[in-house]
């Protein structure tokens, strides 16, 4: 027992003391973040508060200036995005990083296709079924429902579309996935569908970590709730006792929080 | 999404029957449609002038070497990039090839002759050589692209200026003379199937079977391999394709080398069907291939195109004059009608096409 | 068309309707209409293609064509053309013409290699071809009728030898190497500058790639070189017009004489406006009266044109003689109304002496 809780207190992604500067601007100073497995953590902040510069840190698409990244307790050097994937981090990123050209198979499997056996597959030859199944199967499992699955993304809904970008992460990540907004472009349906994967996933034990502007959907899933402003962490605070007012005084460093934190 | 907490939008779309995305979206297309009509329109006007087989043997002769580039422009436009080198880079392997066969099919004495007695190596050597130059043009331009972070319209805008003026240095600026014949007889005009159909003979030769070889093999690739994927991916999303692990740049210069080389295979081509290499032919050849392949289907914008779009969008231009000359029309009138049934043919493609998506 | 080939070329209509109809392919199969022996006709048709359509040159060629056709009756002419001079664009109009099974095709090649084997096929469909202007390096061609070049470069250089009064140094802006007609025009020149006008000196000739401004260039630099130029032959419209142009921004229009070649109705513009001093005129409207009287007789006798190689002459064109209609007539024309009828007719190409008109 004893040994088990403490595995599980060993964060599975940690950030210590990371600076990033973009030419004279401190974008994020000295910065420390835990994900623990099975938990939602959100990450909350003004706009440019260095939310999606942190994460874009941690995934590889921004180098590393200062400071260590621990996967599983390990320093790693994540160089690309791709080599964050490699080690089950998988991120929604805010931009909706897919092809919207290609269906729903297509883009969850892209850079991971499954090729044919034999020659053809050497020769390149796609495997189609095989991926729509393992989709399919892994979906299931996940109970998520995507729409159209051989459709291309042009034809799909906004929703729809974020819907198999959330997918797609869901389905690779097996250690930690990363939302950058995922809800910012959803109706309030839409919105439910993600939040309730989130959930979902939180569930399965892997770590969710959650970026969002909205207060609301913040306070629905998260279990632990990190407060960046101006590149820096200014507090923790636990949803189930503060308040939306609480957090939004937290991003914006007005008297009411400092005072409440003091009281 | 646990269960269906669907909204009625989401279950209407879904309700649409699945649609098979790469295989049928060409028949998504009305280009083909707008073929048929040419078709049609002139078989009622001209009869048998036009709708005969040895007619459409030689347009489909006629179409070889344009359905060659247009393939090549089909991948590069899909991955929403430009190639207007094309051209030039033909009359360049054109040049080449035929300068490699003349020094190695005999002693400049026996040329001057009119005498080929090493054809049998200048003449593969030759086509070879024309192949590799086409392929050093696309290597180059893909380079450019990728590791100048150049646009693709300027890269290959430059290169269209420098493979020409090789070209024309490289042949004094005329037609190169002294080719052996046997490359024209024994290749080009070779008879591998004859088929004898109403009195009139039907003959394939091998620009015919390279030409379309190219274009079905290119379909085969474009729509079941892992290199088409990611020719779709990077056209439709190219950050998005980085960000999945796909190595767009290495891709993009593999695009433009397959261009190249396609490049280099229709200027060999050339050698088989006219016996020369000409600088002055040619020189519109880039803007066929891109108004071939849009009107085929494909979005300059990227992400959308098929090889069979593009095939027949390169037989409309090409059945249009044919039947316009067979009908005796004053070729000025040629021109302004081939523009007009570009932009109607593009114009629909667009409206079907906008309708379906949503963005 | 006779009564009989329209009459099939009705039911070839109906048939193929239902023929599409019950083949729903819309590829059905037909002999060819109106394959006709030759001499049983009464009326012909001639298909022209141009070397290149809308220049001033072909027109005029197809005025001639058209106008010796309506003298003789019975001929029908059809003229198409590619819209730039190239063997890729040619090769596709020469197939879809042979499909209307014309008696006879005159043609202008683009090509002298490159236009075999697609002249071959339209041979081979049993339609005879007749080179006009522009030839092939073969003999499988009916006839050759075109311009003697070296001849109009002899009339160039005694034009321009006579206008500097026969002695200074002259210079030649050619076109690119490798094209016959301009280089035959180069040798022409130097060969009567260099036997006919001991007094002349022959710079030699620089190519201006067609190009009026890189024509520009290469003068203004050579009269850097040498300043006393007397003369300059500009082989073809943009090599004149370049060099022209170097002339009058260096003040020395009318001081150095320049000779052109051709007379389209911009190079006769230049001619009055004193930007060229002399033209050569080649005779396009003879080649094309030549061209249809000869496929004519041949094609109602049967009996190929002997000797195969025509030529027809050049004139030297001046300020002073533009208005004599005996010169005027060489003009260039944009359309047929200005033309007449000539009675042009050739002289085989072997003939020293081509008929300059001067």
């Amino acid at each position: 027992m004893a040994l088990s809780a403490a595995l599980a207190r060993q964060p599975v992604l940690e950030a210590r003391g990371i600076n990033k500067h973009f030419g004279p601007v401190q974008a994020l100073t000295e910065v420390n973040l835990s994900v623990f497995p099975g938990e939602v953590v959100a990450l909350i902040g003004d706009n440019g508060a260095g939310k999606s510069t942190l994460i874009n840190v941690l995934t590889g698409v921004l180098p590393l200036e200062s400071g260590t990244i621990l996967f599983n307790g390990e320093p790693v050097h994540f160089s690309s995005p791709h080599e964050a994937r490699e080690c089950g981090i998988e991120t929604v990123y805010q931009d909706l990083a897919v092809a919207p050209h290609l269906d729903a198979v297509a883009n969850i499997f892209l850079g991971r296709e499954r090729r044919q056996p034999g020659i053809a597959g050497a020769l390149g030859f796609l495997n189609n079924p095989l991926m729509r199944k393992e989709t399919e199967e892994q979906l299931a499992k996940l109970r998520v429902r995507v729409p159209g699955l051989e459709r291309r993304l042009v034809t799909l809904s906004g929703g729809q579309r974020q819907g198999v970008a959330v997918a797609r992460a869901v389905m690779w990540a097996s250690k930690v996935v990363i939302m950058d907004e995922p809800t910012a472009a959803l109706g309030v349906a839409q919105t439910a569908m993600v939040l309730d994967l989130v959930r979902q996933v939180r569930d399965t034990g892997i770590p969710v970590v959650f970026i969002s502007h909205n207060m609301p959907n913040v306070y629905q899933v998260a279990d632990r709730i990190v407060v960046l402003r101006l590149g820096e962490i200014v507090t923790e605070l636990d949803p189930k006792t503060t308040s939306i007012e609480d957090a939004v005084a937290a991003m914006t460093g007005s008297t009411r929080f400092v005072t409440k934190e003091v009281v | 999404m646990s269960g269906a907490t669907e909204t009625p939008s989401e279950a209407d779309t879904s309700a649409l029957p699945p649609r098979r995305p790469y295989l049928s979206r060409m028949s998504q297309s009305f280009t083909p449609v707008i073929l048929l009509l040419i078709i049609i329109v002139f078989s009622l006007r001209e009869g048998a002038s036009f709708l005969n087989p040895r007619n459409f043997n030689d347009i489909i002769i006629d179409s070889s070497q344009l359905v060659v580039l247009t393939v090549g422009l089909t991948f590069v436009i899909i991955t929403a990039g430009i190639d207007l080198s094309v051209g030039s880079v033909l009359i360049l392997s054109s040049v080449v090839a035929a300068k490699v066969m003349i020094a190695l099919s005999g002693t400049p004495q026996d040329i001057a002759n009119f005498q080929f007695p090493t054809q049998q190596v200048g003449i593969p050597v030759g086509l070879l050589a024309g192949v590799v130059t086409g392929l050093i043009c696309g290597v180059i331009n893909g380079a450019l692209i990728t590791r100048l972070q150049m646009p693709s319209f300027i890269v290959t805008l430059g290169m269209l200026g420098i493979a020409l003026g090789l070209g024309q240095l490289l042949s004094g600026g005329t037609s190169v003379p002294n080719v052996p014949p046997a490359v024209q007889s024994a290749i080009g005009l070779r008879e591998l199937v004859g088929l004898e159909i109403g009195g009139q003979r039907v003959r394939i030769t091998p620009p015919v079977v390279i030409a379309y070889g190219i274009a079905l093999v290119a379909a085969v690739v474009l729509n079941r391999t892992r290199f088409g994927r990611y020719t779709y991916a990077i056209g439709s999303n190219a950050a998005a394709s980085r960000r999945a692990g796909v190595n767009v740049n290495l891709h993009l210069v593999k695009i433009y080398a397959l261009s190249g080389l396609l490049a280099g295979v229709a200027g060999a081509m050339d050698l088989m069907r006219f016996g020369t290499a000409s600088v002055g032919s040619h020189q519109s050849d880039n803007l066929a291939a891109i108004s071939a392949s849009v009107i085929g289907g494909t979005s300059l914008f990227g992400g959308i195109g098929t090889i069979g779009g593009s095939v027949v969008g390169a037989f409309i231009p090409t059945v249009l004059r044919n039947g316009l000359v067979i009908t005796r029309v004053q070729p000025f009138w040629q021109n302004v009608a081939i523009g007009m049934v570009l932009i109607l043919a593009v114009y629909i493609d667009q409206r079907r096409r906008k309708a379906e998506e949503r963005m | 068309m006779s009564t009989i080939q329209r009459l099939a070329y009705r039911v070839d209509r109906r048939s193929i309707l239902r023929a599409s109809v019950f083949a729903g392919a819309g590829f059905t199969l037909f002999a060819p209409i109106g394959f006709r022996a030759a001499a049983r006709q009464d009326s012909f048709t001639i298909a022209f293609i141009q070397g290149v359509i809308g220049d001033n040159f072909y027109i005029t060629m197809d005025c001639g064509a058209r106008a010796m056709a309506e003298s003789l009756g019975n001929i029908t002419l059809d003229t198409q053309g590619p819209e730039r001079f190239d063997q890729t664009l040619q090769t596709p109009i020469l197939s879809a013409v042979v499909q209307t099974a014309p008696d006879a095709i005159m043609m202008a090649p683009n090509d002298s290699r490159g236009m075999i084997a697609p002249i071959q096929a339209a041979i081979d469909a049993g339609v005879p071809v007749l080179c006009v202007d522009t030839t092939i390096d073969s003999d499988i061609q009916l006839a050759d009728v075109a311009t003697d070049n070296l001849e109009g470069g002899r009339l160039a250089a005694r034009g321009l030898a006579e206008s500097i009064g026969g002695a200074g140094k002259v210079f030649v802006v050619n076109v690119t190497p490798g094209i016959s007609t301009t280089d035959l025009r180069e040798a022409g020149f130097r060969d009567a500058i260099e036997n006919e006008f001991p007094d002349i000196e022959y710079l030699g000739q620089e190519y201006g790639n067609n190009d009026a401004n890189v024509s520009a260039q290469l003068t203004a630099a050579r009269l850097q070189s040498d300043p006393d130029l007397a003369g300059i032959f500009g082989t073809n419209l943009f090599s004149a017009q370049g060099a022209a142009a170097a002339l009058r921004e260096q003040g020395l229009q009318g001081q150095v004489k320049m000779v052109g070649f051709d007379a389209g109705p911009t190079q006769v513009q230049d001619l009055r406006s004193e930007v060229v001093d002399l033209l050569i005129a080649q005779h396009p409207g003879d080649i094309g009266e030549v061209a249809v009287q000869l496929l004519h007789d041949f094609l109602t006798t049967g009996t190929p044109p002997n000797p195969k190689e025509l030529v027809t002459g050049a004139t030297i064109v001046t300020r002073e003689n533009i208005d004599d209609p005996e010169v005027a007539r060489y003009l260039y024309v944009a359309d047929c109304a200005a033309y007449e009828l000539a009675g042009a007719t050739a002289v085989p190409a072997a003939s020293p002496e081509a008929t300059p008109t001067a």
